[in-house]
This record gives structure tokens, sequence and C-alpha cells, in this order.
């Protein structure tokens, strides 16, 4: 497994929210932790996000697997960061997405597939979520 | 040995009142959402105690972003007992911010499909990138609670409810 790709917000001097792209053979793990709270995510995530735009291209990969389980909280400003991660890699890679989501917690049950794009018949048939029981 | 049922029946109530609003320079919401999650949570299951701390969240930073006056107070309380979860949030508002405020609840409270109308402003407003504009319908859609608004010159009272029948 290799690390592509990293970002973070801080806050105060402490890193606040992480995500990570990471290829494992054909998979693409792109992972979500802390909270997003801030009023301008962009300023610390538009470096990751355009460094995942370079780099996917290059590599083999055939499944996606999207972690939100240890994303706390995310604010309705974050709401645009993890769509525009989600949809360009979703329209870069082909192949099933798997999103691993929290059973219980509200904005990843309701919310979280909205921004994922569901709504979209190509991409309901290609996603699959695996529930768990986090909090 | 109490049970976690019996737990669950705790009354809490909490008021903050934070004056004057223009000394609030840090990220007061997510401190109060964070308290108020860690208090609750230890009564109630957490996922009544994250619904409190995403309402708290999204109303206290409207109410510290939209606060019409430096030298007014900001209020939040919180009321829990095993019937029901309220919190209400106070700021100083001007009659025209009131007035769209109030709109805006309307139209949440009249909207048929509440998934169908978040799944819409988000990709409305992600468009032009707007900031803001989403917390109102997000407490409606993805967290249940019930909205109204009121007010009392020149305070704009946010109220926000969901019964906990089934969650606790």
């Amino acid at each position: 497994m290799k690390v592509l790709a990293f970002g973070e917000i801080m806050d105060g001097g402490t890193s606040v929210f992480s995500s990570v792209a990471k290829v494992d053979a054909d998979l693409l793990i792109i992972s979500f932790g802390g909270s997003i709270r801030i009023d301008n995510p962009y300023r610390y995530l538009e470096q990751y996000l355009s460094e995942l735009e370079q780099l996917l291209p290059h590599e083999k990969i055939g499944r996606i697997e999207f972690d939100f389980k240890e994303l706390d909280f995310c604010n309705s400003n974050g709401f645009y960061i993890i769509m525009d991660i989600s949809e360009m890699i979703i329209g870069s890679i082909g192949g099933p997405i798997t999103v691993k989501r929290l059973k219980g917690d509200d904005w990843q049950q309701e919310t979280l597939p909205i921004l994922l794009n569901i709504d979209e018949p190509e991409i309901e048939d290609r996603i699959t979520f695996e529930e768990f029981a986090g909090i | 040995m109490i049970t976690q049922e019996e737990l669950a029946t705790t009354s809490i109530s909490m008021r903050y009142d934070f004056s004057p609003k223009r000394n609030i320079i840090g990220d007061l919401s997510g401190l109060l959402g964070n308290f108020s999650d860690e208090l609750i949570g230890a009564f109630y299951p957490r996922t009544v105690s994250k619904k409190a701390n995403i309402v708290i969240t999204e109303l206290v930073n409207n109410a510290v972003v939209n606060s019409a006056d430096g030298d007014s107070k900001i209020t939040l309380e919180i009321m829990i007992d095993e019937h029901l979860l309220r919190i209400r949030v106070t700021n100083a508002a001007k009659r025209s911010q009131y007035r769209k405020v109030k709109d805006h609840i309307q139209m949440i409270n009249s909207a048929g499909d509440l998934r169908q109308l978040l799944a819409e402003t988000i990709r409305e407003r992600r468009k032009d990138r707007l900031r803001g504009g989403l917390g109102l319908i997000r407490l409606a859609a993805e967290n249940k609670f019930t909205l109204s608004t009121h007010y009392k010159a020149p305070y704009l009272v946010i109220d926000s409810q969901i019964g906990l029948g089934g969650l606790s």
C-alpha cells in the first residue's frame, strides 16, 4: 500500500481534519477523519485536491473505497469539499465504490448520499454502503 | 445499578449568555457544540447528543455571524428530558433579518420533501460556492428538528426541537 496524497486542516496550531488517499493494488482508499468546522476548508485542501487530480491518472485503479467512519463532524461549508473530492474521483475512475459510514450519524446517513450524488442512477449502481456502529 | 434507559430520563437545562458579542473571537459554536455533546452524551445515546452538537454548532455560528450589534448578547438555551430536546438561540437582529429568517423557515416547514429541498439547495449553492444558507435546511432535513422563529426587538429567536420518542 502506498500513500498517494494527504490533506489536512489546521486550526489553532492543531490538525483538526485530515484526509489520506492510499493505493493498495487496484484499490484506491480515501479516508476522512476529524472535524470540518472552519468557514473555508478550501484554504487548506485545495492543494490536496489538485495533487489527487494530477496523480490519479497514473495509477491503475479499478475499485474505490471512501471511508467516513472517523469523520466526526462536517459543517455545511465542508459539504462542497467532500463533493469536489468524491466527484473528481468517481468521475475519473471506473469500477465499484464502497462507502464506509456510521449507522447512527445523521449527516452520514442523510446528507452524505446527496454529496456523493447518489441520485444519479449510474453512480447509485456503483455504490455499496457499509454501515458501522461507531457512535 | 442504573440502566441506560433510566439515565435517558434525566432532565438537563443549560443557559449561556455571551456579551458583548464583539468579544467572541474564537470557535464558540464548536466549543459549545462539543461540550454539550459530551454532557448530553453522559446521559443520553450518542445519536441524541450528536444531534445537539450539530444544531448548537449551526445556530450559534449563525448567531455570531449575523448578529447586528457588537454590544449585544448571544444566548443559547438547551433543554432535554426523556420526551424532548429543545435548543434555542437568541441574537440581536434587524427586523429585516428576522423577516428573511422567518420566510426561510416557513419555506422549510412547508416543503413536501425535505431531502429533495436539501439536495437542490446544496447543488444550487455549490455552483456559486455560496457560504451559509444550508444550516437551517440541514437541521430540518438531516437532523429532523422542527424550527420556528420569533422577534422580540431587537432580538431574533430561533427555536429548534425534536421529540425523543424512539431515539433514546
